[in-house]
């Protein structure tokens, strides 16, 4: 077996020490630098910014754990900005899974910044039905959820005063990590109930969404932890997100340098088996 | 029998599907209203296919203790697992903290079910490394020109790679904005027509492979 | 009732009107005012058009006032800018348009401290504002009230319509002659897939997918499974069909059954062939990668819709030697399929493979039918490219085609 050849067929957990080695070193010895906002991060700011006082904003945490280093510090990073500009958030979650860690965030970020439950913001939990539930919130929110995840009736509320249905919030932004998610909320929601719609989601099924991004069917599109970095830059609060994007260069670096030597080493056996028949051929 | 199990499901879905088609184009509240209505019985029956997932659940690795078969010990830890969540779950009314404190239901979620998702979601990151080493090979012009696009988007998606190559950015959002957006809406397209096609098939009843079994 | 109101609405805004600006004012009343119940909508909603001033500058605003019933004083509903709130910016198709693109119009709908009512007739009126100068259009009441059917949306039903019309004429045709379908190579690796495990001895692992049966691509995935299931029959040959949902898990065992009954096989039928696993995605992956190392399939079928487990599935399945054939119209996971799998079904090609298999003219007919809708859109695409990229080369206004294609939605 040639160098080449044994360097094709390597264990692959010679391959898996590399990652994990480019994404612990720069999380214990952070570089930190710049990082350039997307426009289509800059829209979902741009609108949350331009919100008077006291709009509205819904937010529903379409993820589970699974996709929480991508997803949460999206979430973080929208909390504290829709707080800052004192609007009245809705939090809500169509993954059931999720709900725990969807509560726990919109809690600790409300905490954090000084927010009261019931005034401020109302986290409303899960209901089962997924395309259903955004159907039933479009025509009365609260027969979708009675009361909220704390059990208060949610009609009494002072957050949601004036606030009858989805026709009523100013701004949605769903965190997706799939299905159901941003599509959902287009489909059953925004083109039916015709409010304004952002969407965050993971990495992978961001470039899926770009079509929705450039028609106009979502303003703006946060994706992956990247798209998360952006926000927190874009707020001031360098946060997770930040921290986590020198692991991902080292790791993106390491991947580009996989592929390059792996093709080296295809090229070099390609050539010398090319070599090896023409040699063949001439004897013949 | 034969009505029951064919005809009767034949023609729900014909006048379900023909009454849900036309409720698009219809504005009116009462249009609303039964749509909102039958949101409410999806919601009821997706509990139930949840009683259904468990209930089979239970079934399969119950037979599986029984007749002792290979790995039947799992099927002991998957119950008490289950069985052991559900309890616990119950008795603090599904809720993972109270009064700021957290539940031994917020604990097995926290502690359990986060880290173990996690895991799984990030053993991702090391198979794309290792397929894409396996994989990623210029065989063709084709696979050459693919292979330099995704050098580039993966160098633009960073910070170190718009540090070291600034254009790098640019390139990427346009890949995505323009090549990406198109190539995305073409397959869409193709899968909407799909999806339009046999949605029109299983109303008139043409195509009736869900209801099990072949042709009659 | 109307006399009543009008006096009363002029009286109110006389007050709001300084003298100096009734003695001489230059300001003119917005003209050609019209307030009707929005069309094609679910009631709440008034719509009110007027015309264009003839000198619209910064100073010109114009402010919408709703009286209803109940209230004492006319509400103002909106201020806005003289050149903002035209019919063109409204996002209706032509063939809904109330008044032409030039005209103002703005919407009145309910939500947001509004209530219009269904039945109960309302006053409204538009107030042309310069500086300190108001002028009042004559008001205009109107009832609003529900539709029974949205014009905007008749292009819509017009392509379903006619959509379903070519694929149902399709599906005639298809009874009738032969039609030609491209070899799609994943599918001719199917019987070689099915043929190695045989030759080997090994299991055949063929999944479904994470969607349930509403889904077209599980749907899909059954049928295929149907056709899978005949062929692994004939060969007797092991199958394992894990599932997530069970629903699907019920659909697929009649289909498998009914397979094996086809291929004159039922006693090599297996009633746990066809099992539950766990509807959580990573619970399910875990199990699935489990059985792939255990049991060491030959072939594995990934077919239906797909997130983030594809690539660990895949992999998995690569490390174990075997032949991989996927099909999704996951198309965030296509990038996954195509590096880790042999043959890889994209998008609607999987909803095809189901009529190459079979050969059934339904299936088939179906297909060409897909195939004349797309070749339509192309026709689309290619004329609203052509006259878009015209209208900016020659400064021309082709507005009106580029409507007409840019309303189909």
């Amino acid at each position: 077996m040639t160098v080449a050849e044994r360097m094709l067929s390597i264990d692959r957990r010679i391959i898996f020490l590399v990652i994990g080695l480019c994404t612990l070193i720069p999380l214990l010895y952070p570089v930190g630098l710049a990082i350039k906002v997307s426009p289509e991060v800059k829209s979902v700011y741009d609108y949350i910014e331009a919100l008077p006082e006291g709009s509205v904003f819904l937010l529903s945490l379409d993820f589970d754990p699974a996709s929480k280093p991508e997803l949460y510090p999206q979430a973080v990073a929208l909390l504290h900005h829709a707080f800052k500009k004192n609007l009245r958030v809705i939090g809500m979650t169509l993954w059931l899974p999720g709900t725990g860690m969807a509560n726990e965030v919109v809690s600790r970020v409300a905490r954090e910044d000084g927010k009261v439950s019931g005034k401020d913001y109302v986290f409303l939990g899960w209901s089962p039905g997924g395309s259903s539930v955004i159907i039933n919130m479009g025509q009365d929110l609260y027969k979708a959820f009675p009361t909220d995840y704390n059990n208060q009736p949610t009609k009494d509320l002072p957050v949601l005063r004036d606030v009858q249905s989805l026709r009523d919030v100013s701004y949605v932004v769903s965190l997706a990590a799939g299905s159901t998610g941003i599509e959902t909320w287009y489909v059953f929601g925004k083109d039916k109930y015709k409010f304004e719609l952002g969407g965050g989601c993971t990495g992978v099924i961001a470039p899926g969404l770009y079509p929705l991004l450039r028609s106009g069917q979502l303003n703006g599109l946060i994706g992956g932890l990247r798209g998360a970095a952006e926000y927190e830059v874009l707020i001031g609060r360098k946060d997770k997100a930040v921290a986590g994007m020198d692991a991902q260069s080292a790791t993106h670096f390491a991947i580009i340098l996989l592929v390059i030597l792996c093709n080296i080493f295809y090229l070099l056996i390609r050539a010398s088996n090319r070599q090896a028949e023409q040699n063949r051929s001439e004897r013949a | 029998m034969t009505f029951l199990r064919r005809q009767l499901p034949l023609l729900i879905t014909f006048v379900t599907g023909i009454l849900f088609a036309a409720q698009y184009y219809i504005p009116h509240p009462s249009s609303e209203l039964m749509l909102t209505s039958v949101s409410k019985w999806l919601q009821i029956i997706g509990g139930f296919a949840l009683i259904l997932g468990v209930t089979s659940l239970f079934h399969i690795h119950a037979v599986k203790i029984r007749r002792k078969e290979a790995g039947w010990g799992y099927s002991f830890v998957l119950y008490a697992g289950m069985l052991g969540t559900i309890v616990i779950g119950l008795w603090h009314g599904g809720k993972e903290t109270t009064d700021g404190v957290t539940t031994a239901f917020g604990w097995i979620y926290t502690f359990m079910m986060v880290p173990l998702q996690g895991t799984m979601f990030a053993i991702l990151a090391f198979f794309i490394a290792s397929a894409a080493y396996r994989s990623f090979r210029a065989r063709s012009r084709e696979a050459a020109v693919l292979l330099i696009a995704a050098v580039i988007v993966m160098l633009g998606r960073v910070p170190l790679g718009e540090h070291l190559i600034p254009i790098s950015g640019d390139i990427t959002q346009w890949i995505l904005n323009v090549l990406n957006a198109s190539v995305r809406r073409a397959i869409l397209i193709g899968i909407s027509l799909g999806a339009v096609a046999l949605s029109l098939k299983i109303i008139f009843g043409v195509e009736r492979a869900y209801l099990g079994g072949g042709k009659e | 009732m109307k006399t009543v109101w009008t006096l009363t609405i002029l009286l109110i805004s006389c007050a709001f009107t300084p003298w100096n600006a009734r003695a001489g004012e230059t300001v003119s009343p917005p003209q050609q005012v019209h307030v009707f119940d929005t069309p094609d909508d679910g009631g709440g909603s008034l719509t009110v058009t007027w015309a264009k001033a003839d000198e619209e500058d910064k100073s010109l605003r114009y402010q919408v006032l709703l009286h209803e019933p109940s209230a004492g004083e006319p509400k103002v509903i909106a201020e806005f800018a003289s050149d903002t709130h035209y019919v063109r910016d409204a996002k209706a198709p032509w063939w809904t348009r109330p008044a032409p693109k030039d005209m103002h119009q703005f919407t009145i709908k309910s939500g947001k401290g509004i209530d219009l009512k269904d039945g109960t007739p309302y006053a409204v009126t538009v107030v042309a504002i310069a500086g300190d100068q108001r002028a009042l259009a004559a008001p205009m009441q109107t009832t609003p009230g529900p539709n029974w059917f949205n014009w905007n949306q008749i292009n819509n039903l017009a392509i379903v319509v006619i959509f379903g019309f070519v694929v149902l004429g399709s599906i005639r045709a298809a009874k009738r002659r032969e039609i030609f379908l491209r070899r799609i190579a994943g599918l001719d690796a199917v019987d070689e897939a099915i043929g190695r495990a045989t030759e080997l001895g090994k299991p055949i692992l063929y999944l479904t997918g994470a969607g349930d049966m509403s889904e077209p691509s599980t749907v899909a995935a059954a049928v295929i499974l149907g056709r899978v299931a005949k062929r692994v029959a004939a060969y007797e040959t092991d199958l394992m069909v894990p599932h997530r949902d069970p629903i699907v898990m019920a659909v697929c065992q009649e289909i498998t059954k009914q397979s094996y009954l086809e291929a004159g096989k039922p006693d090599v039928f297996k009633e746990d062939s066809n099992f539950f696993i766990t509807t959580d995605q990573f619970s399910y992956t875990a199990a699935v990668d489990g059985i792939m190392l255990r049991k060491k399939p030959a072939a594995n079928f990934f077919m239906g819709s797909y997130f983030a487990e594809s690539l660990l599935l895949t992999e998995t399945g690569a490390s174990t030697g075997a032949i991989q054939i996927a099909g999704t119209d996951s198309d965030h996971q296509l990038p996954f399929f195509v590096t880790t799998c042999d043959y890889t079904l994209i998008g609607e090609e999987l909803y095809a493979a189901s009529a190459y298999l079979s050969r059934e003219p339904v299936q088939v007919g179906t297909l060409r039918g897909q195939d004349i809708g797309k070749a339509c859109i192309l026709v689309a695409l290619g004329i609203g490219t052509a006259f878009a990229t015209a209208s900016v080369l020659f400064h021309a206004d082709f507005s009106f085609a580029l409507d007409l294609v840019k309303d189909w939605k």
